[in-house]
């Protein structure tokens, strides 16, 4: 342990904030766990569940209200009934989301609304990037481009823990 | 400026069309009801300083305007604009009583107003011009001078020439009072003046065309500035993409990024799930890896539930030396004690507002704080 240079972090650099966060969710969940069956499969998905929320918020807090995409994520992980409630409402949400996307690509091949990118693209790229619905292509395709930043980061970051976690 | 001029000048010859020219001939009559309007203010605008040109001005309306017209696109092409632009300070404005008796009373028309047409250029400059007009004003004037190079060819030789032969005349006579008023329009050697003249020869370009796009089409501007604006996004995002430099065509580059944040995402979730698997098997492995962590723990015997005893030991180490790892591979360089303060603080902080929040074991939390930071500045100074 002892081989690790003396540590040169950016504590205000955003992979530094979302670390730090994003371990202090993950030693919550741990604290929280409990103690028998921690092994079976459900219990095993339910953590995963609430990883994955943990990585998410800590993610948008980390970039806090700046971008519309992290506040739409909040706002989503905010309104999210606790339960499996939500798991069935999302697959809903998911599934009126594919009949409207079809709409709109039988719509946008007919018309070829947008002389630049085909609508078609442009509706996937809105589904991906949360709050993005509601975006016109110019401020679609800046928070594509911070989220894609963000996503990096928090991919390095947990691969990181990931690694350390594995034998 | 000047080699851009040739080219179009060259391909002035090559393009005449009939419809063009009767775009022109609208556009003509357009631009002659505003003339009208933009001198009357302009004559309001220079009446105290020269009452001779206002009534100049205000004789030749009628029949300057048309000149007026011709008059630039009648230059684009030759040499002679930068005299052009630069002359009329000179000429018409300062040295008018001398003046007036040497050229002839047609000319001193055009001085007139090309002078106005000068000042309006600057006037409108601030407030019409915008960049984002300038290719689509370029497309434009090719046709444009096309058309009016050719329905003006017969006059152009004989402008050309009388205009060259005044202008070198009332520079030298004027130059001295103009020096006093007008000292950024006019430079004295000639290099300066074709700078300078290229200058004033773009932005009246930009002026007459920018003022010719937005009355015809502002629909068609928006819509090119907003491409141009989702043009440079796309290029953003092909730096931060990999793989998306050899694809061209936005509609394939959008298809690489939205498999890319696809994949992120993917990646995010196998990566929780790794994690999720890996930390319920956590609690399995022994604690060979932190032994002088362990060592270093008094408080752990104290602690009341052994079941999740590991987990509080662990994971203060482990944001360590998470962060150490990330410290080492991917951060600028900062001074260790710095980075390693800052980090140990705010992640007590964070731990004690956690503890604070969540109220689920709080004593634990709170007695693991101090040694946290106590390992991590041992880390540091490994």
């Amino acid at each position: 342990m002892n081989k690790y240079n003396p540590p040169r972090m950016n504590p205000s650099s955003l992979r530094s904030r979302f670390a730090t966060r994003f371990l202090r969710s993950l030693s919550e969940i741990n604290a929280q766990k409990p103690t028998a069956s921690s092994s079976s499969p459900t219990e095993i998905f339910r953590r995963y569940r609430r990883i994955k929320v943990a990585a998410d918020k800590s993610m948008a807090y980390s970039v806090r209200s700046r971008r519309t995409w992290s506040r739409a994520m909040l706002w989503k992980l905010r309104t999210r009934p606790c339960g499996r409630r939500s798991v069935k409402t999302s697959t809903i949400v998911r599934k009126t989301r594919h009949e409207k996307q079809n709409k709109n690509t039988t719509t946008a091949t007919t018309t070829g609304e947008d002389g630049v990118v085909s609508g078609v693209e442009a509706d996937e790229l809105r589904e991906l990037v949360p709050g993005g619905e509601a975006m016109d292509l110019y401020n679609l395709l800046d928070e594509t481009a911070h989220y894609i930043k963000c996503l990096t980061t928090q991919v390095q970051v947990m691969k990181k823990i990931a690694d350390f976690y594995s034998p | 400026m000047l080699h851009r001029l040739e080219s179009l000048e060259s391909c002035n010859y090559n393009g005449m069309d009939v419809a063009v020219l009767e775009r022109q001939a609208a556009r003509l009559k357009w631009q002659q009801q505003n003339y009208v309007v933009q001198n009357n203010n302009l004559v309001e605008l220079c009446a105290s300083s020269m009452p001779q040109f206002q009534g100049l001005s205000g004789s030749n309306l009628g029949s300057g305007q048309m000149v007026q017209l011709k008059r630039p696109e009648v230059f684009l092409g030759s040499g002679d604009f930068q005299e052009f632009v630069n002359f009329p300070v000179a000429g018409a404005e300062f040295g008018d009583s001398e003046k007036l008796d040497l050229v002839p009373p047609e000319a001193a028309a055009d001085y007139c107003i090309s002078r106005t047409s000068s000042c309006q250029m600057t006037a409108l400059n601030t407030s019409v011009m915008k960049e984002e007009r300038e290719d689509m004003v370029l497309e434009k004037m090719e046709s444009t001078t096309g058309s009016g190079r050719e329905s003006f060819n017969k006059r152009k030789p004989e402008a050309v020439a009388d205009h060259k032969g005044k202008n070198k005349r009332i520079k030298g006579e004027g130059e001295s009072e103009v020096k006093t008023k007008c000292s950024t329009e006019i430079s004295r050697n000639s290099s300066k003046e074709n700078s300078k003249a290229s200058e004033v020869q773009k932005l009246d370009y930009i002026h007459v065309r920018a003022r010719r796009g937005q009355a015809t089409d502002s629909h068609s501007l928006a819509e090119r500035a907003r491409r141009e604006k989702i043009s440079m996004k796309m290029k953003c995002l092909q730096d931060l993409v990999p793989g998306c430099n050899k694809i061209t065509g936005k509609a394939g580059m959008l298809d690489e990024i939205i498999n890319y944040v696809q994949s992120l995402q993917r990646q995010v979730e196998f990566l929780s799930m790794k994690i999720a698997a890996l930390n319920s098997s956590v609690e399995n492995l022994p604690m060979k890896e932190f032994p002088a962590y362990v060592a270093n723990f008094p408080a752990a015997a104290k602690l009341p539930a052994m079941a999740g005893l590991p987990y509080f030991q662990l994971n203060p180490l482990q944001k360590e030396s998470v962060n150490c790892m990330l410290n080492e591979s991917m951060l600028p360089p900062q001074t260790a004690t710095e980075g390693i303060a800052s980090a140990s603080v705010s992640i007590s902080e964070q731990s004690l507002s956690s503890s604070s929040m969540t109220q689920l074991q709080p004593f634990s939390t709170w007695n693991m704080d101090p040694q946290c930071l106590y390992n991590m500045y041992n880390m540091g100074f490994h």
